[in-house]
Protein backbone atom coordinates (compact mmCIF):
# COMPACT_ATOMS: atom_id res chain seq x y z
CA UNK A 1 0.00 0.00 0.00
CA UNK A 2 1.49 3.75 -1.47
CA UNK A 3 1.01 7.05 0.51
CA UNK A 4 -1.43 7.85 -2.12
CA UNK A 5 -3.73 4.51 -1.37
CA UNK A 6 -3.38 5.72 2.10
CA UNK A 7 -4.00 9.63 1.61
CA UNK A 8 -7.42 7.97 -0.82
CA UNK A 9 -8.66 5.86 1.63
CA UNK A 10 -8.19 8.33 4.24
CA UNK A 11 -9.86 10.91 2.21
CA UNK A 12 -12.57 9.01 1.84
CA UNK A 13 -12.87 8.52 6.03
CA UNK A 14 -12.59 11.99 5.72
CA UNK A 15 -15.16 13.39 3.59
CA UNK A 16 -17.23 10.07 6.31
CA UNK A 17 -16.56 12.70 8.84
CA UNK A 18 -17.09 15.46 7.34
CA UNK A 19 -20.64 14.79 6.44
CA UNK A 20 -21.27 13.30 9.85
CA UNK A 21 -20.10 16.20 11.52
CA UNK A 22 -21.94 18.82 9.22
CA UNK A 23 -24.86 16.52 10.33
CA UNK A 24 -24.16 16.70 13.92
CA UNK A 25 -23.79 20.71 13.64
CA UNK A 26 -26.76 21.18 11.61
CA UNK A 27 -28.66 19.63 14.48
CA UNK A 28 -27.26 21.46 17.20
CA UNK A 29 -29.56 24.80 18.58
CA UNK A 30 -28.03 27.90 19.40
CA UNK A 31 -28.53 27.39 22.86
CA UNK A 32 -26.28 27.85 25.53
CA UNK A 33 -25.76 24.21 27.04
CA UNK A 34 -22.41 24.93 28.98
CA UNK A 35 -22.13 25.87 32.77
CA UNK A 36 -22.38 29.95 33.38
CA UNK A 37 -23.07 30.11 36.91
CA UNK A 38 -20.04 31.39 38.79
CA UNK A 39 -21.23 31.54 42.58
CA UNK A 40 -19.54 31.59 46.14
CA UNK A 41 -20.46 29.04 48.39
CA UNK A 42 -20.72 30.81 51.43
CA UNK A 43 -21.04 28.16 54.49
CA UNK A 44 -22.62 29.68 57.71
CA UNK A 45 -21.65 27.93 61.21
CA UNK A 46 -23.06 28.70 64.27
CA UNK A 47 -21.64 27.71 67.55
CA UNK A 48 -22.18 30.57 69.88
CA UNK A 49 -24.86 28.93 72.12
CA UNK A 50 -27.03 32.03 72.62
CA UNK A 51 -27.31 32.55 68.93
CA UNK A 52 -27.97 28.71 68.39
CA UNK A 53 -30.55 29.26 71.05
CA UNK A 54 -32.31 32.12 69.65
CA UNK A 55 -31.93 30.58 66.19
CA UNK A 56 -30.45 33.04 64.41
CA UNK A 57 -29.81 31.11 61.59
CA UNK A 58 -32.84 29.86 60.92
CA UNK A 59 -34.16 33.19 60.37
CA UNK A 60 -30.89 34.62 58.56
CA UNK A 61 -30.87 36.56 55.26
CA UNK A 62 -27.78 37.78 53.17
CA UNK A 63 -28.31 40.73 50.60
CA UNK A 64 -26.44 43.76 49.25
CA UNK A 65 -26.98 47.18 48.87
CA UNK A 66 -27.25 47.10 45.34
CA UNK A 67 -29.70 43.87 45.15
CA UNK A 68 -33.30 44.38 44.35
CA UNK A 69 -33.67 41.11 46.48
CA UNK A 70 -32.43 38.93 49.51
CA UNK A 71 -31.21 35.52 50.08
CA UNK A 72 -32.82 33.51 52.94
CA UNK A 73 -31.12 30.99 54.89
CA UNK A 74 -33.30 27.46 54.14
CA UNK A 75 -32.05 24.83 56.35
CA UNK A 76 -33.32 22.08 54.04
CA UNK A 77 -30.45 20.92 51.42
CA UNK A 78 -28.27 23.51 51.98
CA UNK A 79 -25.76 22.10 53.96
CA UNK A 80 -25.53 25.18 55.62
CA UNK A 81 -24.97 27.11 52.67
CA UNK A 82 -25.96 29.76 50.63
CA UNK A 83 -24.40 30.91 47.03
CA UNK A 84 -24.28 34.52 45.33
CA UNK A 85 -22.32 35.91 42.50
CA UNK A 86 -19.77 38.31 43.57
CA UNK A 87 -20.09 41.87 41.94
CA UNK A 88 -19.69 41.85 38.28
CA UNK A 89 -19.31 45.96 38.14
CA UNK A 90 -16.75 46.50 40.93
CA UNK A 91 -14.13 44.79 42.73
CA UNK A 92 -15.38 45.07 45.88
CA UNK A 93 -18.58 43.30 47.14
CA UNK A 94 -20.21 44.34 50.18
CA UNK A 95 -23.01 41.51 51.52
CA UNK A 96 -24.87 42.37 54.44
CA UNK A 97 -26.15 39.42 57.07
CA UNK A 98 -28.83 39.99 58.99
CA UNK A 99 -31.75 37.95 61.39
CA UNK A 100 -35.15 39.04 62.15
CA UNK A 101 -33.91 37.71 65.91
CA UNK A 102 -31.30 40.08 66.61
CA UNK A 103 -30.90 43.83 66.71
CA UNK A 104 -27.60 44.45 64.41
CA UNK A 105 -26.29 42.91 61.11
CA UNK A 106 -23.06 42.39 60.08
CA UNK A 107 -21.41 43.50 56.78
CA UNK A 108 -18.70 41.49 54.76
CA UNK A 109 -16.46 43.18 52.62
CA UNK A 110 -14.71 41.42 49.63
CA UNK A 111 -11.92 42.01 47.62
CA UNK A 112 -11.40 40.91 44.41
CA UNK A 113 -10.19 40.66 40.90
CA UNK A 114 -12.98 40.55 37.68
CA UNK A 115 -11.71 38.07 34.76
CA UNK A 116 -13.99 38.22 31.67
CA UNK A 117 -14.62 35.20 29.72
CA UNK A 118 -16.28 34.41 26.58
CA UNK A 119 -16.99 30.59 27.10
CA UNK A 120 -18.29 29.87 23.85
CA UNK A 121 -20.47 32.09 21.28
CA UNK A 122 -23.96 30.74 22.17
CA UNK A 123 -22.91 31.25 26.11
CA UNK A 124 -20.97 34.56 25.82
CA UNK A 125 -19.33 36.31 28.52
CA UNK A 126 -18.58 35.30 32.16
CA UNK A 127 -16.78 36.90 34.93
CA UNK A 128 -14.65 34.75 36.97
CA UNK A 129 -13.23 36.44 40.53
CA UNK A 130 -10.30 35.87 42.08
CA UNK A 131 -10.66 36.96 45.63
CA UNK A 132 -7.92 38.49 47.15
CA UNK A 133 -8.88 39.30 50.77
CA UNK A 134 -11.87 40.41 53.56
CA UNK A 135 -12.92 42.21 55.63
CA UNK A 136 -15.81 42.09 58.47
CA UNK A 137 -17.44 43.77 61.30
CA UNK A 138 -17.64 41.27 64.41
CA UNK A 139 -21.39 41.96 66.09
CA UNK A 140 -22.38 38.35 65.46
CA UNK A 141 -19.62 37.43 63.39
CA UNK A 142 -16.42 35.30 65.04
CA UNK A 143 -14.47 34.76 61.81
CA UNK A 144 -14.68 34.45 58.33
CA UNK A 145 -12.14 32.23 56.45
CA UNK A 146 -11.16 31.63 52.49
CA UNK A 147 -11.51 28.10 51.64
CA UNK A 148 -11.15 28.54 48.29
CA UNK A 149 -10.55 32.07 46.42
CA UNK A 150 -11.08 31.03 42.97
CA UNK A 151 -14.91 31.48 41.74
CA UNK A 152 -15.20 30.19 37.92
CA UNK A 153 -17.15 27.73 36.09
CA UNK A 154 -14.90 25.09 37.05
CA UNK A 155 -14.10 26.23 40.72
CA UNK A 156 -16.15 26.69 43.53
CA UNK A 157 -15.26 29.68 45.65
CA UNK A 158 -15.72 29.02 48.97
CA UNK A 159 -16.02 31.38 52.45
CA UNK A 160 -16.69 30.13 55.84
CA UNK A 161 -18.62 32.77 58.38
CA UNK A 162 -18.39 31.40 61.81
CA UNK A 163 -20.92 32.76 64.61
CA UNK B 1 1.12 24.31 34.32
CA UNK B 2 5.13 24.78 33.56
CA UNK B 3 5.49 21.31 35.01
CA UNK B 4 2.84 19.61 32.11
CA UNK B 5 4.81 21.61 29.47
CA UNK B 6 8.16 20.21 30.65
CA UNK B 7 6.35 16.77 30.50
CA UNK B 8 5.34 17.06 26.92
CA UNK B 9 9.18 18.26 26.25
CA UNK B 10 10.08 15.30 27.76
CA UNK B 11 7.59 13.08 25.82
CA UNK B 12 9.16 14.42 22.93
CA UNK B 13 12.40 14.24 23.39
CA UNK B 14 11.85 10.24 24.49
CA UNK B 15 9.70 9.97 21.31
CA UNK B 16 12.26 11.49 19.04
CA UNK B 17 15.02 9.66 20.54
CA UNK B 18 13.07 6.22 19.64
CA UNK B 19 12.88 7.08 15.96
CA UNK B 20 16.22 7.88 16.09
CA UNK B 21 17.47 5.01 17.55
CA UNK B 22 14.98 2.80 15.77
CA UNK B 23 16.52 4.59 11.79
CA UNK B 24 20.14 3.59 13.44
CA UNK B 25 19.29 -0.19 14.25
CA UNK B 26 19.96 -1.51 11.11
CA UNK B 27 23.61 0.29 10.80
CA UNK B 28 24.70 -1.58 14.10
CA UNK B 29 25.44 -5.15 12.10
CA UNK B 30 26.35 -3.65 8.66
CA UNK B 31 28.63 -1.07 7.29
CA UNK B 32 27.13 2.77 7.84
CA UNK B 33 26.34 3.66 4.58
CA UNK B 34 28.02 6.75 3.34
CA UNK B 35 25.78 10.01 4.68
CA UNK B 36 24.30 11.46 1.25
CA UNK B 37 25.13 15.26 1.23
CA UNK B 38 21.87 17.80 1.51
CA UNK B 39 20.39 18.29 -1.59
CA UNK B 40 17.74 20.81 -2.90
CA UNK B 41 15.11 19.06 -4.05
CA UNK B 42 12.54 20.84 -4.98
CA UNK B 43 9.86 23.61 -3.06
CA UNK B 44 6.12 22.45 -2.40
CA UNK B 45 3.64 25.71 -2.26
CA UNK B 46 0.43 24.87 -0.13
CA UNK B 47 -3.18 26.24 1.14
CA UNK B 48 -4.64 24.73 4.63
CA UNK B 49 -7.81 23.59 3.00
CA UNK B 50 -9.55 22.29 6.17
CA UNK B 51 -9.87 26.22 7.32
CA UNK B 52 -12.39 26.89 4.44
CA UNK B 53 -14.67 24.01 6.53
CA UNK B 54 -14.83 27.20 9.26
CA UNK B 55 -17.87 28.62 7.58
CA UNK B 56 -19.45 25.55 9.15
CA UNK B 57 -17.63 24.55 12.29
CA UNK B 58 -16.42 27.86 13.01
CA UNK B 59 -19.07 30.11 11.56
CA UNK B 60 -17.65 32.62 13.28
CA UNK B 61 -14.40 32.73 11.78
CA UNK B 62 -12.73 33.97 8.50
CA UNK B 63 -9.18 32.69 8.36
CA UNK B 64 -6.63 31.36 5.86
CA UNK B 65 -3.03 29.78 5.77
CA UNK B 66 -0.75 28.38 2.86
CA UNK B 67 2.89 27.10 3.83
CA UNK B 68 6.16 26.64 1.21
CA UNK B 69 8.06 23.47 2.10
CA UNK B 70 11.53 22.75 0.72
CA UNK B 71 12.59 19.59 -0.06
CA UNK B 72 15.93 18.08 1.12
CA UNK B 73 17.23 14.56 -0.24
CA UNK B 74 13.05 13.85 0.10
CA UNK B 75 13.86 13.13 3.98
CA UNK B 76 13.85 16.59 5.39
CA UNK B 77 12.32 19.67 4.68
CA UNK B 78 11.86 22.86 6.12
CA UNK B 79 8.76 24.29 6.58
CA UNK B 80 7.42 28.01 6.81
CA UNK B 81 3.58 28.19 7.45
CA UNK B 82 1.56 31.83 7.74
CA UNK B 83 -1.69 32.54 7.99
CA UNK B 84 -4.57 35.28 9.10
CA UNK B 85 -7.47 34.80 11.31
CA UNK B 86 -10.34 37.16 12.29
CA UNK B 87 -13.04 36.42 14.45
CA UNK B 88 -16.48 38.45 14.32
CA UNK B 89 -19.30 37.76 16.74
CA UNK B 90 -22.75 40.44 17.58
CA UNK B 91 -25.17 38.56 19.66
CA UNK B 92 -27.43 40.18 22.03
CA UNK B 93 -25.33 40.15 24.90
CA UNK B 94 -21.84 41.02 23.70
CA UNK B 95 -19.49 41.83 20.34
CA UNK B 96 -16.65 40.22 20.13
CA UNK B 97 -13.88 41.00 17.58
CA UNK B 98 -10.37 39.54 17.31
CA UNK B 99 -7.63 39.77 14.32
CA UNK B 100 -4.58 38.25 14.02
CA UNK B 101 -1.40 36.99 12.20
CA UNK B 102 0.33 34.04 12.87
CA UNK B 103 4.04 32.34 11.55
CA UNK B 104 5.13 28.98 11.87
CA UNK B 105 9.01 27.54 11.70
CA UNK B 106 9.85 24.25 11.15
CA UNK B 107 11.02 20.89 10.19
CA UNK B 108 9.20 17.61 8.68
CA UNK B 109 10.95 14.33 8.57
CA UNK B 110 10.12 11.64 6.32
CA UNK B 111 10.07 7.99 7.90
CA UNK B 112 9.38 6.34 3.94
CA UNK B 113 12.16 4.98 2.23
CA UNK B 114 10.35 2.84 -0.93
CA UNK B 115 8.41 5.69 -2.33
CA UNK B 116 10.47 8.86 -1.47
CA UNK B 117 8.28 11.34 -3.25
CA UNK B 118 5.03 10.83 -0.92
CA UNK B 119 5.65 11.66 2.61
CA UNK B 120 4.29 9.73 6.35
CA UNK B 121 6.29 10.98 9.18
CA UNK B 122 6.69 13.61 11.98
CA UNK B 123 7.15 17.35 12.42
CA UNK B 124 8.41 19.64 14.73
CA UNK B 125 7.22 23.71 14.93
CA UNK B 126 7.68 27.05 16.51
CA UNK B 127 4.71 29.06 16.21
CA UNK B 128 4.30 32.81 16.98
CA UNK B 129 1.21 35.14 16.80
CA UNK B 130 0.39 38.72 16.71
CA UNK B 131 -3.28 39.54 17.72
CA UNK B 132 -5.52 41.83 19.17
CA UNK B 133 -8.78 41.45 20.61
CA UNK B 134 -11.54 43.44 21.52
CA UNK B 135 -15.33 43.55 23.13
CA UNK B 136 -18.35 45.98 23.15
CA UNK B 137 -21.68 45.92 25.14
CA UNK B 138 -20.82 42.76 27.48
CA UNK B 139 -24.10 42.31 29.48
CA UNK B 140 -23.94 40.05 32.38
CA UNK B 141 -27.03 38.78 33.95
CA UNK B 142 -27.81 37.56 37.63
CA UNK B 143 -30.15 37.15 39.52
CA UNK B 144 -29.71 39.79 41.85
CA UNK B 145 -27.09 41.97 40.84
CA UNK B 146 -28.58 44.96 38.28
CA UNK B 147 -27.43 44.03 34.68
CA UNK B 148 -24.25 45.45 34.26
CA UNK B 149 -22.69 46.29 30.97
CA UNK B 150 -19.57 46.62 30.53
CA UNK B 151 -16.96 47.24 27.18
CA UNK B 152 -13.47 45.51 27.36
CA UNK B 153 -10.55 47.75 24.83
CA UNK B 154 -8.52 46.16 22.51
CA UNK B 155 -5.47 44.39 23.81
CA UNK B 156 -2.26 43.25 21.93
CA UNK B 157 -0.59 39.87 22.50
CA UNK B 158 2.23 37.91 21.25
CA UNK B 159 1.92 34.08 21.80
CA UNK B 160 4.22 31.29 21.23
CA UNK B 161 3.88 28.05 21.03
CA UNK B 162 5.49 24.71 20.13
CA UNK B 163 3.99 21.80 17.63
CA UNK B 164 4.58 18.20 17.05
CA UNK B 165 2.57 16.52 14.02
CA UNK B 166 2.25 13.38 12.58
CA UNK B 167 0.80 13.38 9.06
CA UNK B 168 1.26 11.73 5.33
CA UNK B 169 1.46 13.69 1.52
CA UNK B 170 0.95 11.85 -1.39
CA UNK B 171 1.05 12.89 -4.98
CA UNK B 172 -2.58 12.32 -6.30
CA UNK B 173 -1.78 13.90 -9.66
CA UNK B 174 1.38 15.00 -11.36
CA UNK B 175 2.92 17.73 -8.76
CA UNK B 176 -0.22 18.34 -7.00
CA UNK B 177 0.01 16.26 -3.41
CA UNK B 178 -3.12 15.96 -0.38
CA UNK B 179 -1.85 16.12 3.14
CA UNK B 180 -3.26 15.74 6.67
CA UNK B 181 -1.46 15.96 9.23
CA UNK B 182 -2.47 15.88 13.23
CA UNK B 183 -1.04 18.07 15.73
CA UNK B 184 -0.50 18.97 19.15
CA UNK B 185 -0.01 22.33 20.04
CA UNK B 186 1.38 23.23 23.55
CA UNK B 187 1.38 26.86 24.40
CA UNK B 188 5.14 28.47 25.70
CA UNK B 189 4.06 32.13 26.90
CA UNK B 190 1.82 34.69 25.68
CA UNK B 191 -1.63 35.82 25.04
CA UNK B 192 -3.36 34.09 28.35
CA UNK B 193 -4.30 37.40 30.31
CA UNK B 194 -6.54 35.96 32.17
CA UNK B 195 -9.05 39.25 32.93
CA UNK B 196 -9.40 38.82 29.06
CA UNK B 197 -9.19 35.72 27.57
CA UNK B 198 -8.65 35.32 24.04
CA UNK B 199 -11.24 33.14 21.95
CA UNK B 200 -9.22 32.15 19.51
CA UNK B 201 -5.33 32.44 19.57
CA UNK B 202 -5.00 32.51 15.22
CA UNK B 203 -3.08 29.09 14.33
CA UNK B 204 -2.82 28.05 17.93
CA UNK B 205 -6.38 27.62 19.21
CA UNK B 206 -8.54 27.92 22.09
CA UNK B 207 -6.69 30.96 24.14
CA UNK B 208 -7.43 29.54 27.42
CA UNK B 209 -5.80 26.11 26.73
CA UNK B 210 -2.25 24.87 27.46
CA UNK B 211 -2.51 22.17 24.69
CA UNK B 212 -4.69 22.27 21.99
CA UNK B 213 -5.28 19.55 19.04
CA UNK B 214 -5.59 20.48 15.62
CA UNK B 215 -6.16 18.55 12.04
CA UNK B 216 -4.60 20.42 9.26
CA UNK B 217 -6.02 19.57 5.43
CA UNK B 218 -3.49 20.78 2.81
CA UNK B 219 -3.16 20.66 -0.74
CA UNK B 220 0.22 21.18 -2.28
CA UNK B 221 1.43 22.16 -5.47
CA UNK B 222 4.97 21.00 -6.65
CA UNK B 223 6.93 23.75 -8.33
CA UNK B 224 8.31 21.37 -10.91
CA UNK B 225 11.84 22.83 -11.79
CA UNK B 226 14.47 20.17 -11.94
CA UNK B 227 12.27 17.08 -12.00
CA UNK B 228 12.61 14.45 -14.00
Amino acid sequence: MTIRDIVKMKNTGYCILVLVAIHFFSCSDDKCNLETDTLLKTELLVQDQNLNQIKYIDSLSVYSDEWTDSIHYSKEGSNNSIFFMLSPNSDTTQIIITSTVVELNDTIFLYHKRNFVLISPECGFVVNFNIDSLANTRNYIDSVFIRNNEVSTNENGHIQIYF
Amino acid sequence: MRMGIFKYIFSIIIFFSFIHAYGQEDSLYVQPEEKEPLKFLGLKFGVNVGRFADFQFKPERFSYEGSFDFNLNNKYFGIIEAGYSEIDLEKDTYNYSLEGTFFKLGMDYNMLKKYPSDFLGIGLRLGRANFSHSAENVSIEDDHWPLFTTSIDSRTYNTYWFEVSFGVKGELLKNVYLGWSAIVKVHISGGKDESFLPYDIPGFGKGGNTVNLGVNYYIYYQIPFDRK
